[in-house]
């Protein structure tokens, strides 16, 4: 078996196999006439380092060969832009959600050194799977747009279809694709802002004004909150005063028309921390026995029962809220390093 | 190879793609198999890998551009391949676009 029979056995090894021999057997035709010229010319046969020279290149069969692949790509350029703009988007979710998760989770148990560690080793192989997911999926849409076009949706194959009316207006790309507030807007806002403020300041004296005939229930219940839902009432209080001002001021001035991120922030900083002073309840108890002597044995289990519900809840709530938060943090640092380098050129 | 020679080899062989395929079409309105085509083509100053060639003329079979046959010449099997009659309207099109693009770089110059 000569130099070239061996490396068109190479090649065949990597060819698609419905065409191996078709395809061999007429590459073998062109590379026979090729050398036959090439020996016809020099009028002799080429020596084994002439030989060697001329199959290296030829290429490696394995190039060879995929080059008589019906497809040379996972993800074509058409799906692409799309691809990494949803592998982006889907492995910067997939860290901030394992982080809080699993900060919730070292938190809630014992946050011993051991298991920050093993949270922190967890998380490429976490990002490691999110990105075969999006890939295998961007995969199978590439597979199924170059087999069947036609039966594809068009927007998904590249926005084939999208209307240069839909674009977002400067002031709303600015906004963060939110339209600007028009002065009835903003005034309305302040008013029932205004008016939320009084209805939450009346809620102590008045509870029906929140729990509505609950209240009643809970005054003849033999239950009643702890005390740590006073200074989350006072923070929330605070919440509504912080925003209230923001918007007076944002109306005098004559900003009223996009809020700004910073303010954003700030209402969800206040908000999130009023969740946590519900995290410094002694024993995980928000809700106890008004007569806990006398009403122990009935309604302990019941109270235990609504307490673990309370604490699975507010795990849910703080687990969202820090996303929040981190994906505004996250998009404020952007939008600064973009005018900082804007400012740079 | 430096950065700057990488960024030439993919920019020249992003423009060649599209012109190998023209030049491949309009050699091909007469019959040839792999080798005399590479051959014709070369004669014409256009040098073209067999990895690169050989399976092109697969590809523009399998679109419909190129019809084939396998025949017998000085004792060996060998496929030819000629156009189709729709790679004949192709290459017609292809052409005009390719004259009206070399003529607005020939403006632009």
């Amino acid at each position: 078996m000569n130099l070239l029979d061996r490396y068109l056995l190479a090649v065949k090894k990597y060819l698609p196999w419905k065409r191996q021999d078709d395809i061999l057997a007429e590459l073998k035709g062109n590379l026979e006439s090729q050398l036959e010229e090439k020996e016809a010319d020099l009028g002799r046969t080429l020596t084994s380092d002439e030989m060697q020279d001329w199959v290296k290149h030829l290429g490696p069969p394995m190039v060879m060969a995929g080059r008589y692949q019906p497809q040379q790509y996972l993800i074509g350029p058409t799906i692409f832009p799309m691809y990494w703009w949803v592998m982006r988007l889907a492995l910067l979710w997939c860290l901030v959600i394992y982080s809080v998760i699993k900060a919730v989770e070292i938190i809630a148990n014992s946050p011993t050194g051991s298991a920050v560690l093993n949270g922190v080793l967890g998380a490429p192989w976490v990002l490691l799977i999110t990105a075969a997911w999006v890939t295998a999926v961007f995969a199978a849409i590439e597979f199924a747009t170059t087999h069947s076009l036609a039966k594809f949706p068009a927007d998904i194959v590249g926005h084939v279809d999208w209307s240069p009316g839909s674009l977002p207006t400067a002031e709303e790309a600015g906004s963060g694709g939110k339209r600007p507030r028009s002065f009835a807007h903003a005034v309305t806002e302040v008013v029932f802002g205004f008016l939320a403020l009084i209805w939450l300041l009346l809620i102590p004296s008045y509870p029906f004004l929140l729990m509505g005939p609950g209240a009643a229930y809970l005054r003849m219940s033999p239950y009643q909150l702890a005390t740590v839902w006073v200074p989350f009432f006072w923070c929330i209080v605070a919440l509504n005063v912080v925003q209230l001002g923001w918007r007076l001021i944002d109306l005098v001035r004559g900003t009223r028309q996009n809020s700004r991120a910073l303010q954003h922030l700030t209402v969800k900083t206040i908000g999130l921390a009023a969740t946590l002073i519900l995290f410094t309840a002694p024993h995980r108890e928000w809700v106890l026995l008004k007569h806990p002597a006398i009403d122990a044995a009935r309604y302990g289990a019941a109270v235990n029962s609504i307490n673990h519900g309370i604490y699975t809840a507010l795990l849910w709530v703080v687990a969202i809220s820090v996303m929040v938060w981190l994906w505004q943090i996250g998009q404020m640092g952007v939008d600064y390093y973009r005018k900082r380098v804007a400012a740079e050129k | 190879m430096t950065l700057a020679d990488n960024l030439f080899e993919n920019l020249r062989l992003e423009l060649r793609r599209g012109c190998l395929t023209l030049a491949v079409l309009a050699q091909l309105r007469r019959e040839h198999y792999g080798y005399t085509l590479r051959k014709a083509l070369a004669q014409h100053g256009l040098e073209i890998d067999e990895s690169t060639l050989y399976p092109l003329l697969r590809r523009l079979e399998t679109q419909g551009l190129l019809v084939s046959e396998w025949r017998e010449e000085d004792k060996r099997n060998k496929r030819f391949y000629r156009l189709s009659n729709d790679g004949e309207m192709m290459f017609v099109e292809l052409l005009h676009e390719w004259r009206e693009l070399n003529k607005s770089i020939q403006n632009i110059l």
